[in-house]
């Protein structure tokens, strides 16, 4: 069974039907776009995955376990990095880690092997032990990255993790996302920004108030529609005329 | 279990670097509680001394004919006869004096005759000037009035004392002791329970509705940790925070009271009656202490108040978006938690049966006036500590439910 499997996940709050019968499967290994407009569903669907949220029908599987069933262990095995990235500001960034650490189940040696390493890797060290409330954007965002991964999960999942960022921090975050997938994980990249997403992702979803319209290979997409780029596949796909402009 | 005291540990962490918390839970009720009991006996002592010292200005018409009664009022030490033009009534309205006398003009006359004669005071009776100075002179009245009486039955040859057939003499069997939990009582469970809510309160809204407004409730929310793991680790937190800031009002409060003493305290609580006065002469020389085992069951239950409260508190926080909105619902919240209080206070002499006890507050309001005057009843202790806990228990199961609520956590 593939890392990831969705199959007719569908969310209702009163009367909105946020996502309906979203189905995908995705592996290890690969990053997996999420790609649609604002209200399209995408932090619902990775709400729903990440069990933070109980579906009205359907369900997923991550690593195999079920999202109703065990979602104790479907929590052990994601990482989400949500649009919401603030911090406790009062607490360091090296005991915002440490927090969630303990949250995850790490201690003590391990724990601070880890907190070492992630910090590496993000290049936070130079500000960790600062109290995360004088932290820039770009630092909390570093941070919260380090957050969702602390307990090095198997699937990982970014919502918008470049808006409101600056070219150069964007770079940081893209950058974290290829090092995970060459270390094996499944990256699931949700966002709207079709640029991001036409450099970094090997297939997406196209989805589209609350549907799934397309998955497929970034290559077939743009085939398909006939598109030189991701984003105008992107618009063909949800019914918009796309704007033809001389490049 | 190791999730709990993650949780509050990194709760109780995060706080005590925040100002309010730490005002809320250790500098107020470090300073607050001498500093009232200190100023409210200052109050009282001086009231007492200012209206005991105080001069009653007596307003008499300035044509009056000058009488022995008036003249008598002249010589008494603390009243002063001030004559205006156009009457007493003018003399009050105009500030001149806080109250009048009329004094017709046959007054003398119907004195030697044997007749009686009438005076009448004025007075403006929405001035507090006035009620002293009525007092002072209506004494002084009588006094007159008695040397008349007295004049009349020598000329005619009667004995003084026959005019008074009763003589009374008063006997105070209260101890200091009981004595001093009277008056203590009177403010120290509103002191407790206050300290409950309000070490508390800060810490309860942080770890809630803040992390909503600081958004980092979601991260948390998807870590492995249950909801009702998070609820109680917050809850543990909020109520340590609050039994500080109690346990440092107690003392603080007990320190106090070994230095200043209680003074004149209890009287100032009970004044305008005799019985007050008494205490209050009673209580200013007594050695008050308070018994150890009083201070154990003021501090047992001050923990079950904090339990409830802060569980209460969480839940409440935990439904509002933000701390404004959170400090909105905690708000009326306060009024809820003291009006039993207030009512309890204002009954006076009111025996409780066993049924009180299982009323929460209430209960504790009677347990501590209990403690203070050095009664212990297992029965009413068991009773309010079994309701104590069980409403604690309800509040932290309705926070747990409140915290798996999706509509209330993603709004
Ligand atoms: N907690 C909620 N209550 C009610 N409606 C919601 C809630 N969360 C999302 N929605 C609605 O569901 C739809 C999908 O939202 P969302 O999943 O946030 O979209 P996206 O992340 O793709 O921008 C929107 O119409 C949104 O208004
Ligand atoms: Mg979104």
């Amino acid at each position: 069974m593939p890392m990831l499997v969705a199959e007719g996940l569908t969310k209702k709050f009163n009367d909105v039907l946020a996502v309906d019968r979203v189905g995908f499967e995705a592996d290890a290994g690969e990053i997996f776009g999420l790609l649609g407009p604002n209200g399209a569903g995408k932090t619902t669907t990775i709400r729903l995955i990440a069990t933070v949220l109980s579906p009205t029908e359907g369900t997923a599987w991550v690593c195999g376990f079920d999202i109703v069933e065990e979602s104790q262990e479907v929590r052990r095995n994601i990482g989400v990095l949500t649009t919401d990235i603030g911090a406790y500001d009062r607490l360091t960034g090296r005991e915002n880690l440490r927090y969630f650490g303990e949250l995850y189940g790490i201690y003590g040696d391990r724990l601070e092997k880890r907190v070492k390493e992630i910090g590496e890797l993000l290049e936070i060290l130079d500000f960790i032990d600062r109290p995360a409330g004088g932290y820039s954007t770009g630092m909390k965002q570093k941070l919260a990255i380090a957050r969702s991964v602390i307990h090095d999960p198997s699937v990982i999942i970014f919502d918008e993790p470049t808006s409101g960022l600056d070219v150069l921090a964007s770079q940081t975050v893209l950058g974290f996302m290829k090092k995970a997938k060459e270390m094996g994980k499944l990256v699931v990249l949700s966002t709207h920004q079709m640029s991001d997403a036409e450099r970094l992702c090997d297939r997406a979803a196209i989805i589209h108030k609350g549907k799934i319209l397309t998955v497929d290979t970034i290559a077939n997409l743009k085939e398909a529609t006939g598109s030189a780029h991701l984003e105008d596949a992107f618009l063909e796909l949800v019914g918009a005329e796309p704007v033809k402009v001389m490049r | 279990m190791k999730t709990i005291l993650t949780i509050w540990k990194k709760e109780l962490k995060d706080n005590i670097r925040d100002r309010r918390t730490l005002m809320a839970m250790i500098l107020m009720p470090l300073v607050l509680m001498p500093a009232l009991l200190i100023g409210m006996d200052k109050l009282v002592n001086y009231q007492r001394e200012r209206s005991k010292e105080r001069t009653a200005r007596v307003a008499v018409d300035k044509d009056a004919s000058a009488s022995a009664l008036i003249d008598f009022l002249k010589s008494q030490k603390k009243i002063e006869v001030i004559g205006v033009e156009g009457g007493p009534e003018k003399g009050i309205r105009d500030g001149k004096a806080d109250i009048g006398i009329i004094v017709p003009a046959d007054f003398q006359d119907r004195i030697k005759s044997g007749a009686p004669a009438r005076i009448t005071l004025v007075q403006d009776s929405t001035k507090m000037e006035s009620q002293e100075s009525l007092a002072k002179v209506n004494l002084a009245v009588s006094a007159f009035s008695g040397r008349i009486i007295e004049g009349r039955l020598n000329s005619s040859g009667v004995d003084n004392r026959l005019l008074t057939p009763i003589t009374m003499a008063t006997k105070d069997i209260s101890t200091a002791e009981e004595r001093g939990g009277f008056g203590l009582g009177f403010f120290l469970p509103f002191f407790v329970i206050i300290w409950a809510i309000v070490g508390g309160q800060y810490i309860a809204i942080d770890v809630s509705a803040g992390e909503k407004e600081r958004k980092t409730l979601e991260a948390l929310l998807l870590t492995p940790a249950k909801r009702l793991e998070i609820v109680l680790g917050k809850f543990f937190a909020v109520s340590t925070t609050a039994v500080v800031s109690v346990v440092v009002s107690l003392t603080s409060l007990y320190v106090a009271l070994k230095v200043f003493g209680l003074g004149p305290m209890t009287g100032a609580l009970e004044s305008g009656q005799a019985q007050g006065k008494a205490l209050a002469a009673a209580g200013a020389d007594a050695a008050f202490s308070i018994e150890p085992l009083a201070i154990l069951v003021m501090l047992g239950v001050g923990l079950l108040l904090v339990l409830m409260f802060s569980a209460i508190l969480l839940s409440i926080a935990i439904f509002a978006k933000s701390f404004k909105e959170a400090q909105n619902y905690i708000g009326p919240a306060y009024l809820v938690a003291i009006m039993p209080a207030v009512v309890m206070n204002a009954m006076f002499g009111f025996k409780p049966t066993d049924w009180f006890y299982a009323i929460p507050i209430v209960n504790a309001m009677l347990l501590f006036k209990e403690a203070l005057m050095g009664s212990y009843v297992v029965s009413h202790i068991l009773i309010t500590a079994v309701t104590l806990i069980v409403f604690a228990i309800i509040a932290i199961l309705v926070a747990g439910r409140i915290y798996s609520q999706e509509k209330v956590l993603f709004r």
